[in-house]
């Protein structure tokens, strides 16, 4: 019962911040939802007994990503904002393609006969740790590549593009 | 005590909140708030199962790979929706078709 009262106490609030970023049309505001919805997933993780993923989910999620998309938002949008509202017609369908994804995902989970297995005991960060240096070393050592890509990617991408003066003098070239 | 049933339909919730806001969405940044509610709606089910199918922890390392993607994938986004700002003064989606090389 309790269990039940703080599911829902987490979950309302994920499926609120969805709605709420559909209808919204202030940008900072759905950062803000998105932050709403990182956080209560994270609830969600302490609910499950995934106390180290519930850290890592708000640290690198609510500390890194959306203050990340905050930025975004903030370098970008000036009074040309683009329109957020879709027009009727869009609407029509993207009420169509969803509630028709809704119907056919809930219906197929909902026909599943669940096995029980055993509940796994919370874990502490150590175990996590040998997971992911036991079964877990291959995608480990690709996600430490993919992280160095990215971070040299996005520096590469988001650098400034002033014209700089070549040691010959006269002529400009651009990084 | 709840089985993975509440977990696996909030997922589905979430995916088609997350889907929804990429679709109808015009703002790149916006886009990619969708993108994450997505991923947060995969990395939830990996959990659920972990603890209430497999009964180990490979669900929840699968999750955390999920997190370490979403925020390369959020930086190397953002990096390109910045590009794209300087060109075109917008992060309208439609004006997509006005790059060329």
């Amino acid at each position: 019962m309790l269990e039940k009262a703080i599911f829902l106490l987490f979950a309302v609030p994920t499926v609120v911040a969805g709605v709420a970023i559909l209808l919204s049309k202030n940008i900072v505001r759905m950062a803000f939802w998105l932050i709403a919805m990182l956080i209560a997933v994270g609830g969600l993780y302490f609910l499950m007994g995934a106390y180290f993923l519930g850290v890592i989910q708000i640290m690198v999620y609510v500390g890194g990503v959306a203050v990340l998309l905050v930025f975004g938002v903030m370098l970008t949008s000036r009074q040309l904002a683009p329109k957020l509202r879709p027009g009727p017609m869009e609407t029509v369908w993207l009420a169509a393609v969803s509630m028709a994804l809704l119907l056919g995902l809930v219906l197929s989970v909902a026909q599943v006969r669940w096995v029980q297995g055993p509940i796994a005991s919370p874990n502490s960060p150590a175990e996590i740790g040998h997971s992911v240096m036991g079964d877990f070393l291959g995608p480990f050592e690709l996600a430490s590549v993919l992280l160095l890509v990215a971070m040299l990617g996005a520096a590469y991408l988001a650098r400034p593009k002033v014209p700089v003066q070549s040691p010959e003098g006269s002529k400009e070239t651009t990084i | 005590m709840m089985g993975p049933m509440p977990y696996v339909i909030l997922s589905v919730l979430l995916l088609v909140l997350g889907l929804a806001i990429v679709i109808s969405k015009r703002n790149a940044i916006v886009m990619l708030i969708g993108v994450e509610f997505i991923l947060n709606a995969a990395a939830l089910n990996l959990v659920a199962f972990s603890r209430h199918g497999a009964g180990d922890l490979s669900g929840q390392t699968a999750a955390l790979f999920v997190i370490v993607i979403a925020s390369a994938e959020a930086v190397v986004a953002l990096a390109i929706f910045l590009n794209f700002y300087h060109r075109i003064a917008t992060v309208d989606i439609d004006r997509g078709d006005q790059l060329r090389g």
